[in-house]
């Protein structure tokens, strides 16, 4: 089942009672223990973000939530989101599935490795031309992926993908806001829209991380990237291809003509949506939430040798 | 939207249970504890509420409502789709009372 999405963006004391998350806030707006209607069931909960300095939240609650599967995500002074706590302990066969992860051959690694580049790039390309913008080289670059991606075609997809997809939108008042959409850069410090993305991608790398740790694998062995500064290689890279579904939310609200230099309520709500957008995988619609699921349980068959094929989504 | 008010139902919990020894009175007591730890909350005294974001989701609260059951009372349990319980009309000392909102998927504090 879809999860619920928490959001706290105002000081908050956050504990738990009767299996319940029990919010307060000081100095009331109608939510507190007088009226009762202050309490969210913790089973339903997938993702908290706790956005705001002077939020409370007890340690019994957090030890709940970690219990059932939920990420919890920190934001600092920016609204940037900075940490992710999530359970050791997530699925009944933790440590069998442990150990077919780290006893993966490196030829299973590659084979994964390019199912995942594969699938990266068509949907990469599926979603250019969703919007008009030429993409015939990337659906080439798609089917020539060899195991492991030696010739690093990701890298030569992305540099194409960046330089051409927000290259048709064009923004009048703000012309130094559109000088960089036609000269966009995709870098994490970059201008405008990268903030957008960095926030977008940060609360899909928690929900595939969550997903992760759900499936019983650990999410910091990654098959591909093997960045000694990264807690989450693998969440990097089995996001990979759910990546332009956080680049079309983003393209959307930079062509509604939203001002997003600052990252202000109205764009968070709509990042914040990313789990309940529509994936199809196997012709089969679901949540992303969900979607996400199928394709780290798969993940977790391919590492126990059950299956050879990871359960992708394919962008419509 | 997937997440519309007829996907979305709510369970309905009814019951009387007889209160008349202190082991009744503490058998009822467990009742409600554990319904309250299943996410219920109280409407009314002896009515629950509980929001579930499919059927499938009601149907696993149906299923742990009657898996503790007490053994003498009167339980009615019901299942209603998110736009019956929105038309609902609620009155307090005879003046209309809006409806609390109702949880979403995403939720902003």
């Amino acid at each position: 089942m879809i999860k619920k999405t928490l959001y706290f963006g105002n000081p908050a004391y956050l504990n738990t009672r009767d299996e319940q998350l029990v919010i307060n806030f000081p100095g009331a707006k109608g939510i507190d223990d007088l009226t009762k209607m202050n309490t969210v069931p913790i089973e339903d909960i997938g993702v908290v973000i706790l956005d705001h300095q002077q939020i409370t939240i007890s340690h019994s609650l957090v030890a709940k939530l970690l219990a059932n599967n939920a990420a919890l995500i920190t934001c600092d002074h920016t609204h940037h989101p900075t940490g992710l706590m999530l359970n050791l302990d997530g699925n009944q066969l933790q440590s069998a599935r442990f150990k077919t992860q780290a006893d993966a051959t490196l030829p299973l690694k590659k084979q994964l490795w390019q199912q995942t580049v594969k699938q990266k790039i068509l949907n990469q390309a599926l979603f250019l031309q969703k919007n008009g913008i030429n993409h015939e080289n990337l659906l080439k670059w798609s089917d020539d992926v060899k195991s492991g991606d030696p010739d690093n075609l990701e890298a030569r997809a992305a540099v194409y993908y960046w330089k051409n997809v927000f290259c048709n939108l064009r923004l009048t008042e703000n012309s130094s806001l559109a000088f960089h959409l036609t000269d966009f850069k995709r870098e994490r410090e970059g201008h405008p829209p990268n903030n957008l993305l960095n926030y977008g991608y940060a609360i899909l790398r928690a929900i595939v991380a969550r997903s992760l740790t759900g499936s019983g694998l650990l999410p910091t062995m990654g098959i591909y990237h093997r960045n000694q500064y990264n807690a989450y290689c693998l969440a990097d890279d089995i996001m990979e291809p759910y990546r332009p579904y956080v680049d079309s939310l983003v393209y959307n609200i930079v062509k509604n003509g939203e001002d997003f230099t600052e990252l202000t309520n109205s764009i968070k709500k709509q990042l914040l949506s990313i789990p309940t957008m529509d994936v199809v995988i196997d012709e089969e619609k679901s949540p992303l939430m969900i979607g996400v699921q199928r394709t780290t349980s798969s993940l977790a068959k391919c590492f126990e040798g059950k299956l050879r094929k990871i359960a992708y989504p394919r962008f419509l | 939207m997937r997440l519309n008010e007829y996907r979305i139902m709510w369970v309905l919990v009814l019951f009387d249970l007889p209160t008349e020894s202190k082991k009744e009175r503490k058998v009822a007591s467990e009742f409600r504890k554990k319904m309250l730890k299943d996410g219920f909350t109280m409407f009314q005294f002896s009515i629950y509420l509980r929001h579930s974001s499919s059927k499938e989701n009601a149907e696993v609260h149906i299923k742990r409502v009657k898996s503790f059951l007490p053994e003498k009372g009167h339980v009615g349990i019901m299942c209603i789709t998110d736009k019956q319980f929105g038309m609902m009309e609620i009155f307090y000392n005879q003046e209309r009372k809006t409806k609390a909102t109702n949880p979403e998927q995403l939720e902003l504090f």
